[in-house]
């Protein structure tokens, strides 16, 4: 425990919250349960940028500012995506992703 | 002593709700759950050291994102939802997807594991403005541009009929 | 001129952008004239590569890059600095591949001003048959493998705009999506394999990739991994089995649209790609032989369905995926030369066949060949040229598909016999359908008087392409074949295989019978070489003086059975007497014949697809126990679905497959085409970092 932070040590948080987010994609069946586990695959990544820019790239911030970006386009996303899911709420009364199939083939 | 204390309840807190999120059968909670996730990984941002990001954490996510999704969710949710299963039959097999990832991102990581931090952290408020305002002024008007089209395209979605 | 081969796929992709963008929807504005336009100036260009590549002014392989982007990488605390130029490489299959592309692209453009002349998105096919052009060439001319496979998806892209073209109706909406779909399934193995070889050689180029491999670098576990996997993505886009199920239902686009996925396009890709990496082949011989049988399953199935066929498309479709069947397999037992020698005179034969189909349709509106009949007098022209593809295609002396498909079957028959005598069968088979085709749509008496009646002959510009297409249907195999050009051509290329130091070296034997019996890529080689290639070039005499007679009995054959009578009784003229009722009780056997023939191929494809998978299985066990279990889980899926599907293609006795596999993704569920990405990228992640 009293080992000094590596960087390793904030990439297997980061990849592990990412696996929980992929987990929860792949398997919650609510619209907004993966909408949140979307959301955090995207703080995973963030975790690791700037994760990089404090150990890699100290003297700069790019990471942070690209960490920046990534929350811009995440709140984009699930803005218009939470406006979709009411939309299809309106017409199909259901929030859960297996009865979306209006493209299947 | 401290900053390993820091990060570890810091990342125990973040991990356990994120778990929590994904398979608690309540969506209300989940999404609350949701919000403390977040919230543990501002604090993984303060103890970078990336003052600027964390402020910005809390202020998008902890208090926009995490209460537009829970106000989602009591707009949409229904009593009946508390007793179906929330997770598909694929978990299995999702399981296993990241259970094979799981053993790359490790790779990755263990590449890393002498890289130790050099340096006191630096307040990154002033520097982000700069850069933002200087050489990365195109990016930052068309995120902004981005964001005006999802305003946008939220106001249409979301739009009834009757409401022209 | 060859500096200037990067114009190539540019030009085209301008004019898409200028027609899609800068023209009004108009279906009488003269925009396709800027696409012609462009693909004329792309095939003078191509035409003057290959004349000077011919006559030796140039040498051949040609390559040129520029500077696209590098980047540093850091792994494992040594840096490496990857340099990724972008370029074009000009080695003689792809100098003849630009002339047939550009050609047939030409061809079938100035047909569809007339075909398409009554469509409310003229402008728009006009635009999509531009953009599939430009990525094929992408594809032919690049030589960074990684613009080769953007090349390749935007291939992708356009045949599902152009699969779909009419997509107010559900039948080619369904078809679009099928093909993306089960394309798309091939691909993630090509891009596994791109992934694959990176990983090993650190760069995209592939004049890079083969010195990689002529050092010895590579071992042939991973050689073969890689291999199966660009056999993977050709089997998808060429339409091999088990992923040929797409393209019978691609038929759904406009006909013109389809003789450019079948003839230039879309298919050739496939196994131009196969033949761009084949060196990666020749280390792995194991893929090869995997090559080999998949195109010899491939023809004799897709065969056996044209035989039966009653749709005038469908069976054209069929005939696609088995001669594509023949290409593979010639490439899988070493026969670099004949399988693009095929490709090449298979282009024009296969678009003019297609062109002559969409000529009749235009003129009787129906595919059912059922409904056709007698049409020789009201359209001679199309009729003349026809029967030039039938006899390209079924083989007979002197016509081009002679000199290919003879040499294919020499150098299967030195390879390997078992294959040979299956692939023998199925050329007859090909005469025999092909026959059979010509004979209900233009022979005998009208079957159905109205239809009859309305029919005509096809105006200026729909018969002009296919009177050329015959010309070259008839000679080009001759022009190829004369002095040995196509084997300075399309040379094989080499790989001096010898083992790392440290190992014995065991491949020494088989890499100078390889040098022996393949040319090297220049063309003094060549001719220094070419008493071997000779060699694998020709049939025992016996059977090259039989086979022109077997063809000719199969065609024969066609015509005794399907010359009349049991038409004409179902015309009402039930004059006949015994004969034909002897006839129609043939014809009887013989359609029991081809259901218990289809069942057995269907049972036949069961057992291929559990070797398949089990032999996939093997192999990665081989390489990484760890992903066995992964592996279990997309084959049981595969097989779950397949067995699934299988079983109601039964129920109606339908001989199409394709309906019996349709979609191996069924559900339309987001969170199960979520799941494919994942299982890709966590294979891909994984297999990539614990090499």
């Amino acid at each position: 425990m009293t080992a000094p932070l590596t960087l390793s040590h904030y990439m297997i948080v980061a990849g592990l919250l990412f696996l929980i987010g992929v987990f929860g994609a792949l398997t919650r069946r609510n619209i907004i349960g993966i909408l949140m586990s979307i959301e955090l695959m995207f703080n995973a990544a963030n975790i690791n940028l700037v994760a990089f820019d404090r150990f890699l790239h100290p003297e700069g911030v790019t990471g942070q500012a690209l960490a920046l970006f990534v929350m811009t386009v995440a709140a984009a996303e699930i803005v218009v995506g939470l406006a979709l899911l009411l939309a299809i709420y309106r017409g199909t009364d259901t929030v859960y992703a297996e009865d979306f199939n209006l493209l299947k083939g | 002593m401290l900053e390993q204390i820091v990060f570890y309840s810091l990342s125990l807190l973040t991990l356990a709700s994120a778990l929590a999120v994904v398979l608690h059968r309540n969506t209300v909670h989940s999404s609350l759950f949701l919000g403390l996730s977040l919230a543990g990984v501002a604090g993984l941002f303060a103890a970078l050291g990336a003052d600027f990001i964390f402020a910005a954490q809390i202020m998008v996510y902890v208090s926009g994102v995490a209460v537009l999704v829970m106000f989602v969710v009591m707009l949409l949710g229904r009593a009946s939802d508390l007793h179906l299963r929330q997770i598909n039959e694929r978990w299995m097999a999702a399981l296993l997807v990241c259970g094979v990832a799981a053993v790359g991102l490790f790779k990755i990581a263990r590449l890393h594991s002498a890289t130790v931090a050099t340096g006191a952290p630096r307040p990154s408020t002033h520097d982000i403005g700069r850069l933002f305002l200087g050489e990365w002024l195109v990016p930052f008007e068309l995120i902004s541009l981005v964001l005006l089209a999802a305003l946008l395209g939220a106001v249409f979605f979301t739009r009834t009929e009757n409401a022209r | 001129m060859i500096e200037h081969a990067y114009l190539i796929p540019l030009i085209p992709f301008a004019a898409s952008l200028i027609m899609m963008f800068g023209a009004k929807e108009d279906p009488h504005s003269p925009v396709a004239w800027i696409g012609i336009g462009a693909m004329t100036i792309c095939l003078g260009l191509s035409v003057s590569i290959l004349a000077a590549a011919a006559g030796g002014q140039i040498p051949l392989p040609y390559e040129h890059n520029w500077h696209w982007f590098s980047f540093a990488a850091s792994i494992g605390g040594k840096s490496f600095l990857y340099d990724m130029p972008i370029g074009v490489l000009i080695d003689g299959p792809a100098a003849v591949l630009l002339v047939v592309v550009t050609l047939v692209s030409l061809m079938v453009q100035i047909y569809s001003v007339a075909y398409m002349h009554e469509d409310t998105r003229y402008k728009r096919y006009f635009a999509f048959v531009s953009f599939f052009t430009a990525s094929m060439l992408g594809l032919v001319v690049s030589s960074n493998i990684l613009v080769g496979f953007m090349s390749w998806e935007l291939m992708g892209l356009s045949s599902y705009l152009l699969i779909g073209f009419w997509f107010e109706k559900d039948g080619p909406t369904e078809a679009q999506k099928k093909a993306f779909m089960t394309t798309k399934l091939g691909d993630s193995g090509l891009y596994l394999a791109l992934l694959f070889i990176f990983a090993k050689v650190g760069s995209f180029q592939i004049t890079q990739i083969h010195q990689f491999i002529n050092n010895g670098y590579m071992t042939g576990t991973v050689a073969t991994v890689i291999a199966i996997g660009i056999l993977f993505g050709a089997m998808g886009k060429s339409a091999q089995f088990p992923l040929f199920i797409w393209l019978p239902d691609a038929m759904e686009g406009p006909t013109p649209g389809s003789a450019l996925i079948h003839a230039a396009t879309m298919v050739a890709a496939g196994i131009f790609v196969v033949a761009r990496l084949y060196f990666i082949f020749l280390a792995a011989p194991d893929a090869m032989l995997v090559a080999a049988w998949i195109g010899c399953i491939t023809a004799f199935m897709a065969a056996a369905m044209a035989l039966v066929s009653y749709d005038i498309k469908r069976v054209l479709a069929f005939s696609t995926v088995s001669q594509l069947g023949f290409m593979m397999c010639a490439l899988g037992v070493g026969g670099y030369t004949s399988g693009l020698f095929h490709l090449t005179t298979h282009a024009f034969f296969k678009a003019l066949l297609f062109l002559g189909a969409g000529s009749v349709i235009h003129s009787v509106h129906t595919n059912d060949m059922r409904l056709m009949g007698g049409l020789s007098k009201k359209m001679p022209i199309t009729f003349v040229t026809m029967g030039a593809a039938i006899l390209a295609i079924a083989g007979i002396p002197g016509t081009s598909g002679y000199y290919s498909k003879d040499m294919i079957l020499a150098n299967i028959y030195y390879a390997n016999q078992p294959i040979f005598w299956i692939m023998l069968g199925t050329a007859l088979m090909t005469a025999f359908y092909m026959s059979r085709l010509f004979i209900l749509t233009f022979w005998g008496d009208d079957r159905d008087h109205e239809k009859h009646h309305h029919a005509h002959e096809s105006p200026f510009l729909i018969t002009g392409p296919l009177v050329l297409l015959a010309f070259l249907s008839l000679v080009s195999g001759y022009m190829l074949n004369r002095d040995d050009l196509v084997y300075r051509l399309l040379a094989k290329p080499t790989i001096s295989a010898q083992a790392p130091a440290g190992h014995a070296p065991v491949h020494a034997e088989a890499a100078s019978a390889d040098a022996h019996a393949a040319p090297a890529l220049s063309a003094a080689a060549a001719e220094h070489a070419e008493g071997g290639a000779h060699h694998e070039g020709h049939l025992p005499h016996w059977l090259h003086l039989a086979l022109p007679f077997l063809v000719l009995g199969s065609i024969g054959l066609a015509f005794t059975l399907y010359k009349g009578p049991r038409y004409a009784l179902a015309d009402g003229l039930k004059s006949t007497f015994a004969p034909a009722f002897h006839l129609l009780d043939r014809r009887w056997f013989l359609d029991d014949a081809f259901d218990l023939l289809v069942v057995f191929c269907d049972k036949v494809a069961a057992v291929a697809f559990w070797i398949d998978a089990n032999v996939v299985d093997r192999v990665f066990v081989d390489g990484w126990g760890l992903l066995t279990r992964v592996f279990a889980e997309i084959s049981n899926l595969i097989d779950a679905l397949f067995v699934d599907r299988t079983v109601d293609g039964f129920g109606g006795l339908s001989l199409d497959l394709g309906v019996g596999l349709r979609g191996l993704v069924k559900e339309g569920q987001v969170q199960e085409y979520l799941m494919y990405v994942a299982i890709a990228f966590s294979l891909a992640a994984t297999l990539i970092l614990t090499r």
